[in-house]
């Protein structure tokens, strides 16, 4: 197995962990909340792909528009139980009812799913492609294909549209939004559907490799935290690149030392990062003035 | 000698209706006894993880012991509340502590999870009541504690037959040995490497660091091919080995792999495709699903209509055990003393084989391997060790 295989693998993961650290500062920028059930939303995504799977035998690239839809849906529900009747509280008090959405998530999953792990049928087919002394997955292809697409695609809206506009400036200081006429409320509940959305893709995307199963997400909710603030806290090109340091740990430093080694140099890396930039990579200092 | 009188009970003949199957596991989340609530002859938690990353292997356990809750001997009437452990610790001796101080119990059905029976072992010598376990964890009948009652081999023993298949059947020496990180894994991972080393043979490569949540294992299995190995011998929890099991041929690793036995669950091999378990074998205590005496036919075929779902060694390990401890009941053990007496003294034909304590609560003394052919997800037994074949000097 070459290192550029390896890469591959790295940065196929990287971009499923990528995929969900942008769902999770999504909904960080709007509300200043951090969602602790964004990790058990990814195993709802992947179990969203496992029942359509089940009910419709067809390649999972037909249905993620239907699991991303559901789940856009999904997100406005927890955005409507777990935000908004806090949303004058402090942020802590979002952080423990986001963790107890997660907590009962996992029930519900437990509940309709059954302990064991299910398997989402692939993107588009199984199998693996060989060039050369690389093999990799098609499905590991497919998952930076798609990831790659919907980085891509949510760069434009935010960047180049009018939404996207409206919604950074509701990241930025909701009540002067609401001043100039955004419906913030509104902004606020479509972003926590579509950071819903990004993350039940990507649970759909590892659902097939790596199986979904009811504490599934904790360690995926404590990997977007870390990429979002070794990124930048808020940073979009942060998360990305804060979710690929993970993942290139994971596969690729793990290939040359152990599981442990590997995880305790992945932490070591990170305390550097904020030893020099404790901003996070792509933040912004920001000093209090007196 | 004690013998199972096994018959098809009339609880089985009738099967709960699928739709009611949420609202039981809901019931036992919230450790509310699913036991009728009449005038019971005796109590008997059930002490396990339902939830957690062993929930997989305490689902069976539990549904063993349910089952021969369900058909307790003699018309004998037991209250089973299910306690969950939640796959942790301090979960598991908080939900022993609950179950034995509401009532007095005769004896406790728990955990599979090492661990959590380290937790709860103080706990069982404070009432005095014998905990029933199927915990492979060797230690937890090493350290003189008297009210433990093992039911499957102990993993001092079955880890004999695992290293003994790969070393004298399958001939193997250049061994890729690997577990993950959990108590399970790591006391497998120090026997594997004493019986390789009692049978003259030295792993090629060692890694027994992989945490349970790892995704990819794709980086591990690199090292093992650089490393020349010509089998993989894995000891872990169901996750990481059907993780590994499943991408091994995506890596162009070529080589055979002989895990242990949480991989002959029929939840885990239900995630490959018949093809992709060709060449993989595993050591368990028994294989009901592959039905090979009468007697485990019509025990497995009663457990796929109670549950739906084909059976394990798990469950079947556990089910023998309660069973043991009721039939015991049914003689004339009427204290959790009487019994602890007779658990320690008496041999019992179950299901799966002949229990008898080794004077330590160890009482089974049989494993098999199983290996797959690439036809079918139900495993073919190919190796039986039994006795002092699972003794290395």
């Amino acid at each position: 197995m070459t290192l550029l295989q390896l890469a591959i693998n790295g940065v196929a993961l990287g971009a499923a962990y990528a995929l969900i650290a942008l769902g999770f500062v999504f909904i960080v920028n709007a509300t200043g909340a951090v969602n602790f059930a964004h990790g058990d939303l990814v195993m709802a995504g992947g179990y969203v792909a496992v029942g359509l799977g089940a009910m419709a035998p067809l390649p999972m690239i037909v249905l993620l528009p239907v699991v991303a839809a559901i789940m856009f849906v999904v997100g406005v529900v927890v955005s409507l139980v777990a935000y908004f009747p806090l949303i004058n509280r402090p942020p802590s008090t979002v952080f423990i009812s986001t963790l107890l959405i997660g907590i009962v998530l996992q029930n519900v999953f437990l509940v309709l799913f059954g302990p064991q792990a299910h398997a989402a049928p692939p993107l588009i087919q199984s199998g693996i492609l060989h060039a050369g002394p690389v093999a990799i997955s098609i499905q590991a292809l497919g998952t930076l294909v798609v990831a790659g697409a919907l980085i891509a695609l949510q760069y434009l809206i935010f960047a180049h549209t009018q939404i996207g506009r409206r919604l950074r400036a509701t990241a930025q200081d909701r009540q002067m939004a609401q001043a100039i006429g955004i419906r913030v409320h509104a902004v606020i509940a479509a972003t926590f559907g579509a950071g819903t959305a990004l993350a039940g893709v990507a649970g759909m995307l590892l659902a097939n490799q790596f199986f979904v199963y009811p504490t599934g997400g904790i360690p995926l909710s404590v990997y977007a935290y870390i990429a979002v603030v070794v990124g930048g806290w808020g940073s979009i090109a942060g998360a990305v690149v804060g979710a690929m340091m993970i993942s290139l740990f994971q596969v690729v430093v793990s290939a040359y030392v152990s599981y442990a080694v590997a995880t305790g140099l992945l932490y070591l890396a990170l305390l550097l990062v904020f030893f020099f930039r404790p901003q996070g990579i792509f933040g912004e200092l920001v000093r209090r003035r007196v | 000698m004690l013998v199972s009188t096994w018959t098809l009970p009339s609880s089985t003949r009738q099967r709960a209706p699928k739709a009611l199957a949420p609202a039981a596991i809901g019931l036992a989340l919230a450790g509310i006894t699913v036991g009728l609530a009449h005038a019971a002859d005796a109590y008997m938690p059930i002490v396990m993880p339902i939830t957690g990353f062993l929930s997989v292997e305490g689902g069976s356990q539990r549904n063993g012991a349910v089952m021969a809750l369900e058909q307790a001997p003699g018309g004998m009437k037991v209250d089973f509340p299910i306690f969950d452990t939640g796959t942790s610790a301090t979960g598991a001796a908080t939900a022993l502590d609950k179950a034995l101080s509401s009532q007095k119990a005769i004896a406790a059905a728990v955990t599979v999870f090492g661990t959590e029976m380290v937790a709860m072992m103080p706990i069982a010598a404070e009432y005095k009541v014998p905990l029933l376990t199927i915990s492979g964890l060797a230690k937890i009948t090493e350290s003189g504690n008297p009210y433990i009652f093992r039911f499957l081999p102990n993993d001092r023993e079955i880890k004999v037959a695992h290293a003994r298949y790969v070393v004298e059947v399958m001939k193997k020496t250049k061994i890729a040995l690997i577990s993950d990180t959990t108590a399970y894994g790591q006391g497998g991972f120090a026997l594997l490497q004493e019986d390789f080393a009692k049978l003259g043979t030295k792993p090629v490569f060692e890694d027994n660091s992989i945490a349970p949540d790892t995704k990819d294992m794709s980086p591990l299995l690199a090292r093992v091919k650089a490393s020349g190995a010509d089998v993989i011998v894995l000891h872990a929890v169901s996750t990481p080995m059907t993780l590994i099991t499943k991408q091994i041929k995506s890596t162009g690793l070529n080589i055979p792999i002989v895990n242990s036995s949480s991989i002959v669950e029929p939840t885990a091999t239900a995630l490959f495709e018949p093809a992709e378990l060709a060449g993989v074998c595993a050591e368990t205590p028994s294989a009901p699903e592959a039905r090979t005496t009468p007697a485990i036919k019509a025990w497995a075929d009663a457990y796929l209509k109670r549950f739906g779902i084909e059976p394990d060694g798990l469950a079947l390990g556990q089910y023998d055990g309660v069973m043991m401890a009721l039939t015991l009941m049914s003689n004339g053990a009427k204290t959790a003393e009487d019994l602890r007496a007779a658990l320690q003294k008496e041999s019992y034909q179950g299901v799966a084989m002949t229990y008898k304590s080794n004077g330590h609560g160890d009482l089974a003394h049989d494993a098999e391997i199983v290996c797959w052919d690439g036809t079918s997800r139900i495993p073919k037994i190919v190796a039986h060790y039994a006795g002092d074949q699972l003794i290395l000097k």
